[in-house]
Parts: structure tokens; sequence; C-alpha cells
């Protein structure tokens, strides 16, 4: 399956591109798909994604399609063939 | 008493004079500074029932309690008046210099009663207060007039908070500028104006005192070295701009006046594109060593030189939400907006509520004759200098900026009655105050709290957007947890606000934005600077209070259950495109959701606040006002 997945704000400088395509094995989980990215992406570790390579950093979130947070108990479910993921840090207030 | 002065600074405009009020130490403890040491001067000092331009409307000006030390991002000032957007609470944060002025002139809080009869510059130079004629100031824009009284005074160290031309015209939505930073909500830049106070100056000389500076600069030197960490890197680098594109992701970009959540040049307004475009450099409030605000300028085409801060709010209100793609036409608004002293979240509202209008026929070319188009102009959404003309016209009261300067839920109320339109079903405020950019017919916790906040529809004072946005709640859907956690969410902001410490510096203690980690640390911080034994608990109460005063002064102004109410459109128009398309806020779901805050908060069915909690909450007189 190809899963896309988007990095916005500082996970784009991060990661050094703003997107990238995935082709992954049916039964991929998330946090495999997290694991890859740091591997290919390492400047993410310590900055978006943690130190255990398996989940997101401080406010930085993994969004499924715009509308599903993929937290932490979610992180062994897997993607849908033609799912847009988005890396993204949440701001708030001021 | 370490950490205050104890003391407030009441100024008489009518009376020209000044009296001096020492608070005790319990009240300190209740009230600490920022928004709820303000609230709370004003809560003493309003004639109840006032118009908010009438001389009976205080201005209220609060501290904080880290002004002056080394506690990073501790520089903002609270300020309160009865708000004339809104009949109710109007309470606002700025940060930078004015706050630390403020601390080393020895005076806690400013309260500035009266009106004065002519144009007047206060000048607070330690225990002494000058009224200057301020005949000369009069048109000159906030950055100028603080440079003008610093050549006046030939000292540059005087931090002045301004009013610009939107403040002498008392265009409802003006605010007051210090040092480039903003009190920019509800109006209070109008009750300066009605008062003819076209600025308050301070020099302070002396130093600030703290209980234990030795623990205290060990925790600021340690919490200052993480603000600098990958927890800030979002706003250093991009600044809240950054959120464009995030929104637009979620389809919560408010766009064509809260008409859709997506937006489809939403890449060409998003913080990347302005960072790598227009981006001159990033500045900081005092005392900050983050550093959000990204200072932007137009370089080329008809606003080239325009040039001031960007951050989300102003941008998705100025930008996508009146359908502008060119990034250099919604800096020139916001620029336009800074100068003028004029509320650029309002302002982009506001425009946008015009645009529909006139897209819908409300309004015809002609009702947009001015000096610059004699002839009128056609403000379709999209139409830069459409939106750059009527921010003008807003600024003066020209033409049919005169109806804009009331923001958009006067507006439409006399739009509606003079041509019998429904104009109201697109003006897009709550209790008055124009909304911030979340779409909240998606997110549904928000809207609650948007829906009860004591100022409208305002970002800050609920947070409420966090749980829905990080998925700690269903966002779509409505449920038994939400009274909880939007009363929850409030009374955390508030916290922040009241201290007043910039939330941008919520991870900077463990890692984490939540309680646990940050009440321990921030009691820390308190009880080095003043000397007392506050915990978690009692820094939790800090925020109940502060939100408590607001609403007993909006209950004593006579709020009803009714005025916990959202925009008509998100009731009732759902978004057809995008992440969120499809959902509305029903009214059974937000009745549902109003029963169970109160029920969280202790308060009666109809949201009246118990005699009984106010008195647990050390509120005695209040209780007496106001209590059940």
């Amino acid at each position: 399956m190809k899963v896309t997945v988007e990095f916005l704000g500082v996970a784009g400088l991060a990661a050094g591109t703003r997107e990238v395509t995935l082709e992954l094995p049916e039964g991929t989980t998330f946090r495999q798909i997290v694991r890859r990215l740091s591997e290919r992406y390492p400047d993410l570790v310590g900055k978006v994604i943690a130190e255990d390579r398996e989940t997101m950093f401080g406010s930085n979130i993994l969004n499924r399609n715009g509308k599903t947070v993929i937290r932490d108990e979610l992180l062994d479910t897997c993607p849908q063939d033609g799912d847009k993921l988005f890396i993204m840090a949440i701001l708030a207030g001021g | 008493m370490y950490g205050y002065s104890g003391r407030i600074l009441h100024i008489d405009l009518t009376e020209r004079k000044t009296w001096s009020e020492d608070k005790p130490e319990e009240w300190y403890k209740l009230y600490i500074g920022g928004v709820s040491m303000a609230a709370r001067l004003l809560w003493e000092n309003i004639e109840v029932g006032c118009d908010p331009l009438s001389p009976g409307n205080p201005i209220c000006i609060a501290g904080g309690i880290f002004a002056g030390t080394p506690v990073p991002v501790g520089g903002k000032h609270g300020m309160a008046s009865k708000s004339p957007l809104t009949g109710f609470i109007g309470d606002s944060l700025s940060g930078s210099w004015f706050s630390l002025a403020l601390k080393r002139a020895r005076w806690d809080g400013v309260v500035i009663h009266g009106q004065s009869d002519s144009w007047v510059n206060v000048f607070i130079d330690d225990d002494r207060v000058q009224f200057r004629d301020a005949t000369k100031l009069l048109g000159l824009n906030t950055y100028e007039t603080e440079e003008a009284i610093r050549d006046e005074l030939g000292d540059d160290q005087v931090r002045s908070a301004t009013i610009g031309p939107a403040g002498e015209n008392l265009v409802l939505f003006a605010n007051v500028t210090n040092d480039g930073r903003q009190a920019g909500r509800t109006g209070h830049g109008a009750v300066w104006g009605s008062k003819k106070l076209k600025a308050l100056s301070i020099r302070g000389t002396h130093g600030v005192t703290v209980a234990d500076p030795e623990t205290l600069m060990k925790l600021s030197y340690d919490i200052t070295q993480a603000a600098q960490g990958p927890h800030t890197a979002k706003y250093r680098i991009y600044g809240t701009a950054t959120s464009v594109l995030k929104m637009d992701r979620m389809g919560l970009l408010p766009t064509r006046n809260f008409r859709e959540g997506t937006f489809e040049h939403a890449d060409l307004v998003s913080g990347e594109y302005m960072h790598e475009h227009n981006h001159v450099k990033t500045i900081a409030c005092a005392q900050c060593p983050i550093a959000c605000e990204q200072m932007c300028s137009v370089k080329d085409g008809p606003y080239a030189g325009a040039m001031t801060g960007i951050d989300y709010e102003c941008l998705f209100a100025n930008g996508p939400n009146c359908g502008i793609s060119d990034i250099r036409t919604v800096i020139k608004l916001v620029d336009l907006c800074d100068r003028g002293g004029m509320d650029a979240m309002t302002n982009g509202v506001t425009v946008s509520w015009a645009m529909e209008s006139f897209e819908r026929g409300v309004f015809t070319k002609e009702d947009f004759k001015c000096k610059k188009y004699p002839e009128g102009f056609e403000p379709y959404f999209g139409n830069g200098e459409a939106a750059v003309t009527l921010t003008e016209m807003i600024r003066d009261r020209e033409g049919i900026g005169d109806l804009l300067s009331k923001g958009t839920r006067l507006a439409s109320r006399i739009t509606d009655e003079e041509r019998g339109t429904e104009s109201y079903k697109w003006a897009m405020n709550i209790k008055g105050l124009e909304n911030a950019g979340y779409d909240a017919r998606a997110l549904k916790t928000f809207a609650l709290g948007l829906a009860v906040g004591t100022r409208g529809g305002c970002h800050n004072r609920s947070a409420a957007y966090d749980p829905d946005i990080t998925g700690e709640t269903d966002r779509f859907t409505v449920d038994e947890t939400r009274g909880r956690v939007a009363g929850r969410s409030e009374e955390y902001a508030a916290v922040y606000d009241t201290l007043p410490l910039c939330k941008f510096i919520r991870r900077c203690f463990t890692g984490k934005a939540d309680r646990a980690g940050a009440w321990p640390a921030i009691a820390k911080l308190i009880n080095a600077t003043t000397g007392w034994d506050f915990g978690y608990d009692e820094v939790d109460l800090i925020g109940v209070r502060a939100h408590t005063i607001k609403k007993a002064f909006n209950i004593r102004e006579g709020w009803t259950r009714a005025d916990d109410h959202l925009p008509y459109r998100w009731q009732h128009d759902p978004m057809t495109k995008g992440a969120s398309a499809g959902y509305v806020v029903t009214d059974e779901e937000l009745e549902y959701m109003k029963d169970l805050y109160y029920e969280y908060k202790g308060w009666t069915k109809e949201g009246l606040i118990p005699k009984s909690k106010l008195i647990e909450l050390g509120m005695d007189d209040v209780a007496e006002e106001i209590g059940v």
C-alpha cells in the first residue's frame, strides 16, 4: 500500500523535505511507520519524534487524513492504502 | 512584602487628582496579578451598569508577579475595563517593557477613573504623576506616539501604552499598544479614547525585591535553558503563523467568513511561505528567551514598505477568512491595524462579514463610496485592495467604515433593522467578540469553551481546542466529559494569564503541558519571589478564582444563560469541504454541554454562582453581591 506523509512546520525543516510517499507492506502499523521515518530522517528524533523512535515528541502529533490523531494507544493499528498522514506540532495561546 | 509594593495607583482624569491605595498581602494572594487582579480592580471600581464609554468605566491595569525578575516570559501586564464590544468584561494581556516599568515605579496596579476634558498623556514618574497635554499627539499612529513621547521627555527608557487614530475615533475594537505589543481584544482603545487618554507613560527607577534571589535565579536559569530547546522551536522558527497549514489540513482554517475550513491557497499565506519570502527578523518581548514574533515586510507591489509582526490569528482573519491569497496584502492589513491601533482579528472578521454581505446583496457598490473611490467599490472575497480600503475606512470611521467600526454584532443588528435582512446569520462573534481562527463546528469541546467564555470568541481564555486537536477528546462528538474538560482548560489558561506567564513556556518545566508538571514548578517561582508557601492546590486555585471574578462581573452586569451562545452559522451551516465537513453544533448538544459545564463549576443550572462557592474561594464580598 501507499501512504503519503506531509511534514508541517518544523517537522519539514528537520526532515529536509515537505512530503514523502511510502510503499509499505499490508499490515504495517503506525508504530512501524514512525520508526521508519526516524531511520530515514534522523534529525526528526529529539525534535519531532521521541528518543524511543516510536512515539511523538512533545506537542507533535501524527494525524491521519486530518481527522484522527494517532495517539500512543493507536500506534499498533494500521493505515489504509491512500491514507495521508500529517506530522505537525500543536501551538496554543500566547 | 516581597515581589509587590502593596500599592495601587488611582488616577482621576475628571478632577486631575491621584491617590494611592494600600492593599493587604491576603488580597494579593487571592488575585496575584495580570487578568485576575485587573478584573478584581474593575469589580471594585466600576459604576455597575454604566455605558462602557462613560466616565464610570475605569481602565484597570495590573502588573505581573514576575515582572522585573529573572523569571522568563513574566513580562506581561493585564488590562480590564467593561468592553464596548460585548458589554461584559474586557480583559487583555500585553507583553514587554511596560509591565517592567510599572513594577520599577513601585505600583502593582493602576486604576484610571473619569474622563478628561482635553487630550492627555498621563506620565507616571515613580511616585509623581503628570497630566501632560496630548493635543499634538493626535493623529499619530501607535508607534509614532511612543516615539514622540520619548522625544518630548528626552528619555528613551520611558515606556508608553498608547492608542492610535482608531482609539481616538472610538472604533469599538480599538486596542492599546506598548512596545509594539497590544492589549488587543475587547476594545480597550475605545475606552481610552472616550476618556481622551492618548497615552499612559511610565518611568520606573527602582529595583524589584524578591524573597529568595538565589533560588529564583537558579530556577529561572533552568527554565530559560529549557525555553531555548526543542519544545519552543516551533515558536522560535516560524511563530504561530505555522498553524495555517495545520488548521487547513484538519479542515479548521476559517475561510471566507467561516463558510469553509480549508483554503485552496493556504500554502501562499502560510507561516512557511512567509518565512521564506517576507521574514525580516524575529523579536522578543521583554524578559523572553523564546522570541516568537516574526517581523515580516512587503518588498514590492502597491503595499511595499508595510512591515509588522505577523501571528496566526491576525493572518487567518485578514487572509483566508477574507479569501485573500496574497501575503503582501495580509501584511499590509495587519500593519494598518497595528499602526492604527485596532484589533486585527476583529478587523478581519468584520471585513469578511462585509464581504459576504456584499456578495449576498445586502450591500451594493453604492454603499462603499469613499474619498478614495467616490463611485464605490466591490468588496468581494479575495479583493485585497477592497479589504485595505475598508480597514482604512474603519480606522477613520469613514462612510460604511462607521458601521463596521462597531464590530459584527452591532453592525449586523443595525443593518438588519434598517434593511430587513438577516446578516446576523453570518456575523461570526460570541457575546459580541469576533471569533478566533479555529472553526468550532468540528471542535465540540472548544465550542463549549467559547460559548461559556467570559469575554466571547477568544482562543486565549479557553484552551479547549487543545484536547480536541490532540485527540484527547473526539472532536466530532459530544459526551459527558466535556463540561469538565472545558472548565479545567479555561482554569488552566487563567493561571498563566494571571501570573502572567506566556503560555508558550508551558512545556519548559517538565516537557509536558499538564498541571502535574507545571504547577509545582510555578509554586516554587512564586514562593522564591514572595516568600509565600504556595503548592499545587494554591496554584490551581489561582485559575479558578481568576475565572470566577470575571464571571461574577458579567453576572452583575446582567449576564444570563442565553448569553452563552455560538454564532448562528456554527449551529446551522455545515462546511462542505475538507476534513471537518458536515458538522454543526446543534442546540441540543450545546445546551447539554452547558449543563455539564455549569455542574462541573458548581454553579446553578442557570449558570449563577452559589454564595457558598464564592466564600469557599475567599470571595465573601462578591458572594454578598451576586451569590445565590
